[in-house]
C-alpha cells in the first residue's frame, strides 16, 4: 500500500515537473520567441481588422450586452459599475436580464430581429425583450384560441409568477410573455418541446439539407405564423386588449400607462406613418434589395 | 422650401415650448421633462442600424441621475427631437449651448471651450504648422474618451465606507432646504476635488487608441503608451486601484491646465518636452526632491528591440539566465523523479 | 564558540552535525523574508494574473503591501550585511588565526585557503554532476559520493548570494531614485527594474521548485528534512548525499566499522532482506 502511494506520488510529481518545464519555457525562451514573432507579424494586423467587422447575424442583444468583448468597470468609490462597452455609446447600461434559452426563433432571427420598418423597429425589439415572438406573430383563431398568456422564465423555461407584480423595473424582467393554445380542449403552451427540437435540429443541419428539404422544413416551422401579426393597437387599447394585463400581473397604474392617451396617441402617429407599409407583403424584401 | 414667415413662426413656437419646458424644469426633480423615459426606460429598446452597428436607446435613469448631466434635459443635447414620436435623430453635438446657466459668467453653458483646447492639442486635426494631419479619422472626438461622467464624491475623509458623507450633507441642510439641490451640489463640488475617473479607468480610455498596434504604427508612435505605463510601478499601482498614483493626464498636461490641451512631446510648449519634463517628476506632490536626471528614466519603456538595444539585450540576458539555469535543473529533477519511480531499471546491474 | 559533536547518537540512530544555531537562525530569517518578498512582489510582476489581487490584498493592497515589501527588503539587506561580517569573522577565526599561529600568514596562503574552502565550487562538483547524470540516466546504480557540501548545496548558497546582491542593490536604487539620480543617469532605473523583476522570477522559481523539491518533496525527505531546524542530518541522507564526507567523519569519530554501504547498494550480509535496513545491535539500545 505504502509503495503504491509513493508510486502514485512520484507519478504525479513527474507530471508536475513536466508542467514546471513548460511554465519556465513559456516564461523565458518561449517569451523571447513569441516577442520575435510578434515583431514580424506587426504588419499583418491591418488585414485582420477588416475581418473583425461583425456580420449581421452575429449582432444580437445577448451577444452585445451580455457577452460583449469589452467589459468596463467604473470605480466610483462607493460602488463599482460594471458593464459591457458599446463603442461610441454615451449613456450607461447597467442591467442584466440573462439570456433567453427557450425561445427557438432567436436561433435564426436573432433577438433584435425587427430592422426593416423604420420608426417602429426599436419598439418591436423592445417588446421582444419581454414578449415571446409567438405572442404577436401567431394569430390563434377558432378553437385553438385560448386567450391565455403566461410568463415563462428565460433560463429554465418554466411558467413563473408575474415579475411585474413583484415590482421589477419595467422591461428588466427575467421572464417573457407566452401564448397558450387550446388543443383537445386543454390549453397548453405554444412552444412544445417537439417544435423546439425540430427548429433546433433544422438550424444544426441546415448546411446539409437540399433546397427542397429546407423549404419544407421552414414551412413546418412557420406553419402557425400569420402573415399579418398583431400590431401595437391590439394591446394598447382600453376596450379589449389582446393581452389581459390584470392576469399577467400588471397593477392598475401600469395598465393606465400602457393604454394612456400618450401611448395610444403616439401609436396612432406611428401607424399613420409606417404601418400601411408594414402590412404591404414584400416590403421587407423590396427594401433589402435596394 | 419654407418661407421666412413660417420658419419664424416655427421658431417662435419652439421658443415658447422651450420656455414652458424651462419653467416646469425648475420645479422638477428629474431632467426628463419630455417624458422620454416613457419609452427609453426599456432596456430592450434597440436595433441594428444600416451600417450593421448595434444601437441601444435605453437610458438607465438611476445611473443618469448620478451623472454630471443629471440636470440637463434630454432635448438639450438631442436638440433636433421636438416631438414624440421622433425620427432618427442627429448625432449629439457636445458643443451645443444648453439651458444650464454657468453661475460665474451667467452665460448659457457650453463645452465650446473644450473644442478650442482640443483643436490646439496633439489630438487636433490640424498640425501646429497649419497643415492637416494624415488619417484625421483616427483622431479622437468627445465620445472616444468620454461616456457620461458619473459623480465620484470625495470619500477619503469617511472612515467606515466610501461614498457620500451624511454628516457633511447634514451640515449643508442647516442652510439649504432642497435635498435634491444639496445632493447635486455636494456631488458636483466633491467630485471635482479629485479625479472623476480613477487612474485605471483613464489608462483604459487612452489604451483604446494608444495600445492599438495598427494606430500606433500608422501614426508612427514610439510606444504602446498604456501598455508601457502598465509596466511601470505607476501603472501597476493603478491596476491595484491606487487613487493617488499618477495616470496619463497627470504627466501629459501641465498642472492646472485643461486636460484637453495635450501637446506632443516634440512641442517645446509641452510639459513632456525634453527640457520641461523634469518639472513633472519634481512636482511638489510627487518626487519633490528629484533631480532633473530622474526624468531621463524611460517611463514608456517596453524593453523591446525598437526602443533601444541596450535595455533589450539586458532583458534578454536575464531571461536567458533564468531559462539557462532553471531548465537544466528541471531536467535533473525530472530524471530524479523518474529514477525514483523505476529504482530497479538500471542498465548496469553489477555493483 | 559553540562546540559540537560531529556525530550524535540518539535512540540508536546516528545524526550528523551540519549547521550551527547562528546559521540556522540566519536561514530561517532568510526563508521568511524571501517568502514575504515574493508574495508582495510577484503580484506587481504579474498584475493581470488571477491570484494577483487576492495575494496583494492579504498584504494590505497597494497602500500597505509596498511598505511591507520595502521593510522585508531592508531586513534582508541587513541580514546580508550581517552574513558578510559573519563570513569574514568565521574565516578570520577559523582559517587566518591558525595560519598566524603557524606563522605562515601571506596573501597567497589566504587566497589558497579561500579557494579550497568547502563551500567554494571546484572541479569535483562538475565530476559529481556528470556522475549524477550517469546515475539518473540508468547508466549506473552508483550515486556520486558527495563531499561536505554537494554541488546542489553550493547552488543553494551562491544562488541566493548573487540574488540578494542584485535584488538588494537594484531595490535600493529604485526605492531611493531621487537620491541616486543626483549622480547617476535616470535610465539606470530602467535597467534596475529589468534586473530586479527578472532576477526575482529566477530566484522565486529556483527556491520554490528546485530547493523545495530537494528539501521537502523528494521521497527521501518528504514532508521535510528537519536539518534546518535541528542542525543534524540523518544517517540515511548522509549516505545518500555526502558519502565521501560520511566515510571521512565516521572514521575520524571512531566508527570505522559501522560505515554503511553507499546508497542503493545492498549490504552483503542482508541478502534475504532479513535485517536490511536497521540491524538492531546491542550498542544501539538506549544508553541510560
Amino acid at each position: 500500500m505504502k509503495i503504491f502511494f509513493s508510486r502514485l506520488y512520484l507519478l504525479a510529481f513527474l507530471a508536475l515537473t513536466a508542467g514546471f518545464i513548460f511554465l519556465i519555457w513559456n516564461l523565458t525562451f518561449g517569451e523571447i520567441l513569441e516577442e520575435y514573432h510578434q515583431r514580424k507579424k506587426a504588419t499583418e494586423i491591418v488585414k485582420d481588422r477588416e475581418q473583425k467587422k461583425k456580420k449581421r447575424e452575429e449582432i444580437t442583444f445577448q451577444k452585445v450586452i451580455l457577452e460583449g468583448d469589452e467589459t468596463v468597470k467604473h470605480y466610483l468609490g462607493y460602488r463599482i459599475l460594471q458593464e459591457k462597452r458599446i463603442e461610441g455609446h454615451f449613456h450607461h447600461i447597467d442591467f442584466d436580464v440573462g439570456p433567453d434559452k427557450i425561445n427557438y426563433c432567436i436561433e435564426c432571427h436573432g433577438d433584435i430581429p425587427h430592422d426593416k420598418v423604420k420608426g417602429i423597429r426599436a419598439f418591436g425589439n423592445m417588446h421582444a425583450s419581454f414578449i415571446a415572438c409567438q405572442t404577436c406573430h401567431i394569430r390563434l383563431e377558432g378553437v385553438a384560441k385560448s386567450g391565455i398568456f403566461k410568463w415563462y422564465d428565460r433560463t429554465t423555461g418554466e411558467i413563473v409568477a408575474s415579475p411585474v407584480r413583484a415590482g421589477v423595473q419595467p422591461g428588466t424582467y427575467k421572464a417573457k410573455i407566452l401564448p397558450f393554445e387550446t388543443i383537445d380542449g386543454e390549453p397548453q403552451r405554444i412552444d412544445t418541446q417537439d417544435k423546439i427540437d425540430f427548429a433546433r435540429e433544422y438550424e444544426k443541419n441546415e448546411q446539409s439539407l437540399t433546397e427542397v428539404q429546407k423549404s419544407k422544413a421552414k414551412k413546418i416551422i412557420h406553419k402557425q405564423v400569420s402573415k399579418k401579426p398583431y400590431t401595437c393597437a391590439d394591446c394598447h387599447q382600453r376596450e379589449a386588449p389582446l393581452l389581459s394585463f390584470e392576469d399577467l400581473g400588471y397593477p392598475k397604474h401600469r395598465i393606465d400607462t400602457i393604454v394612456s392617451t400618450e401611448v395610444i396617441g403616439m401609436i396612432k402617429n406611428y401607424t399613420q406613418l409606417y404601418i400601411p407599409r408594414l402590412l404591404d407583403p414584400g416590403f421587407g424584401q423590396h427594401q433589402s434589395k435596394q | 422650401m419654407l418661407t421666412y414667415q413660417t420658419r419664424r413662426s416655427i421658431l417662435l413656437l419652439f421658443l415658447l415650448l422651450f420656455g414652458m419646458a424651462f419653467v416646469s424644469a425648475a420645479n422638477s426633480e428629474s431632467a426628463d421633462v419630455g417624458n422620454c423615459l416613457l419609452c427609453h426606460k426599456y432596456p430592450g429598446l434597440s436595433r441594428v442600424d444600416e451600417e450593421g452597428r448595434f444601437r441601444l436607446f435605453y437610458v438607465n435613469e438611476d445611473i443618469f441621475d448620478k451623472s454630471v448631466h443629471t440636470r440637463v434635459k434630454c432635448e438639450d443635447c438631442h436638440t433636433d427631437i421636438k416631438k414624440i414620436p421622433h425620427d432618427t435623430p442627429k448625432k449629439v453635438d457636445c458643443f451645443v449651448q444648453c439651458h444650464i446657466v454657468e453661475p460665474s459668467s451667467e452665460q448659457k453653458f457650453s463645452h465650446k471651450e473644450v473644442a478650442k483646447f482640443l483643436a490646439a492639442s496633439v489630438h487636433g486635426e490640424v498640425a501646429k504648422q497649419g497643415n492637416p494631419k494624415k488619417h484625421p479619422e483616427d483622431l479622437p472626438s468627445c465620445k472616444d474618451c468620454h461616456d457620461n461622467p458619473l459623480y465620484r464624491p470625495l470619500s477619503f475623509f469617511k472612515r467606515v465606507r466610501p461614498g457620500i458623507s451624511e454628516t457633511a450633507m447634514g451640515r449643508c441642510r442647516v442652510c439649504h432646504k432642497k435635498d435634491d439641490f444639496i445632493f447635486r451640489f455636494y456631488n458636483h463640488v466633491t467630485t471635482r476635488l479629485h479625479k472623476i475617473r480613477n487612474p485605471k479607468n483613464i489608462a483604459e480610455v487612452c489604451a483604446r487608441c494608444h495600445d492599438d498596434p495598427e494606430l500606433v504604427k500608422r501614426h508612427d508612435l514610439s510606444t504602446r503608451a498604456a501598455y508601457s505605463y502598465g509596466e511601470t510601478f505607476h501603472g501597476k499601482a493603478a491596476h491595484f486601484l491606487d487613487e493617488r498614483i499618477p495616470d496619463c493626464l497627470d504627466c501629459h498636461v501641465k498642472r492646472g491646465e485643461s486636460v484637453h490641451q495635450m501637446l506632443s512631446h516634440n512641442d517645446p510648449q509641452s510639459i513632456t518636452y525634453k527640457t520641461n519634463k523634469a518639472k513633472i517628476c519634481a512636482n511638489i506632490e510627487c518626487h519633490p526632491k528629484a533631480s532633473p536626471k530622474l526624468a531621463d528614466y524611460k517611463i514608456h519603456a517596453e524593453f523591446n528591440f525598437e526602443q533601444g538595444t541596450a535595455q533589450y539585450y539586458f532583458k534578454i540576458f536575464f531571461i536567458a539566465l533564468t531559462g539557462g539555469v532553471l531548465l537544466p535543473m528541471m531536467g535533473i529533477m525530472f530524471l530524479d523523479v523518474l529514477r525514483r519511480l523505476l529504482p530497479n531499471a538500471g542498465l548496469n546491474r553489477k555493483k | 564558540m559553540e562546540t559540537h559533536f560531529k556525530i550524535k547518537v540518539k535512540n540508536g540512530k546516528k545524526y550528523f552535525f551540519r549547521f550551527t544555531v547562528n546559521q540556522r537562525f540566519q536561514h530561517i530569517l532568510l526563508a521568511i523574508l524571501v517568502i514575504v518578498l515574493v508574495l508582495t512582489g510577484m503580484p506587481l510582476k504579474f498584475p493581470q494574473a488571477f491570484w494577483a489581487h487576492q495575494i496583494y490584498s492579504v498584504f494590505g493592497g497597494i497602500r500597505i503591501a509596498p511598505f511591507v515589501h520595502k521593510t522585508a527588503g531592508t531586513m534582508l539587506v541587513l541580514l546580508f550585511v550581517y552574513h558578510l561580517i559573519y563570513l569574514v569573522y568565521t574565516f578570520y577565526q577559523g582559517q587566518v588565526i591558525p595560519l598566524k599561529k603557524k606563522n605562515e600568514l601571506s596573501i597567497g596562503k589566504i587566497l589558497k585557503t579561500l579557494i579550497s574552502h568547502p563551500i567554494v565550487p571546484n572541479l569535483k562538483d562538475i565530476k559529481d554532476i556528470l556522475n549524477l547524470l550517469k546515475y539518473l540516466l540508468f547508466l549506473t546504480n552508483k550515486r556520486p559520493e558527495g563531499a561536505v557540501f554537494t554541488w546542489k548545496e553550493k547552488f543553494d548558497y551562491w544562488g541566493p548570494f548573487w540574488g540578494i546582491a542584485i535584488m538588494g542593490s537594484t531595490g535600493l536604487l529604485m526605492w531611493n531614485k531621487e537620491l541616486f539620480t543626483k549622480f547617476l543617469p535616470g535610465e539606470l532605473i530602467n535597467f534596475a527594474l529589468i534586473a530586479h523583476s527578472d532576477e526575482a522570477l529566477l530566484a522565486a522559481l529556483f527556491l520554490f521548485i528546485w530547493h523545495f523539491y530537494n528539501v521537502h518533496f523528494s521521497t527521501s525527505v518528504f514532508p521535510m528534512d528537519t536539518v534546518f531546524i535541528t542542525g543534524y542530518l540523518s544517517e540515511k541522507m548522509m549516505v545518500e548525499e555526502h558519502y565521501e564526507y560520511y566515510k571521512e567523519i565516521m572514521t575520524a569519530s571512531g566508527y570505522p566499522h559501522e560505515i554503511l554501504p553507499p546508497h542503493g547498494v545492498r549490504k552483503p550480509e542482508s541478502e534475504h532482506g532479513a535485517v536490511r535496513d536497521n540491524p538492531v545491535k546491542l550498542t544501539d539500545l538506549p544508553r541510560i
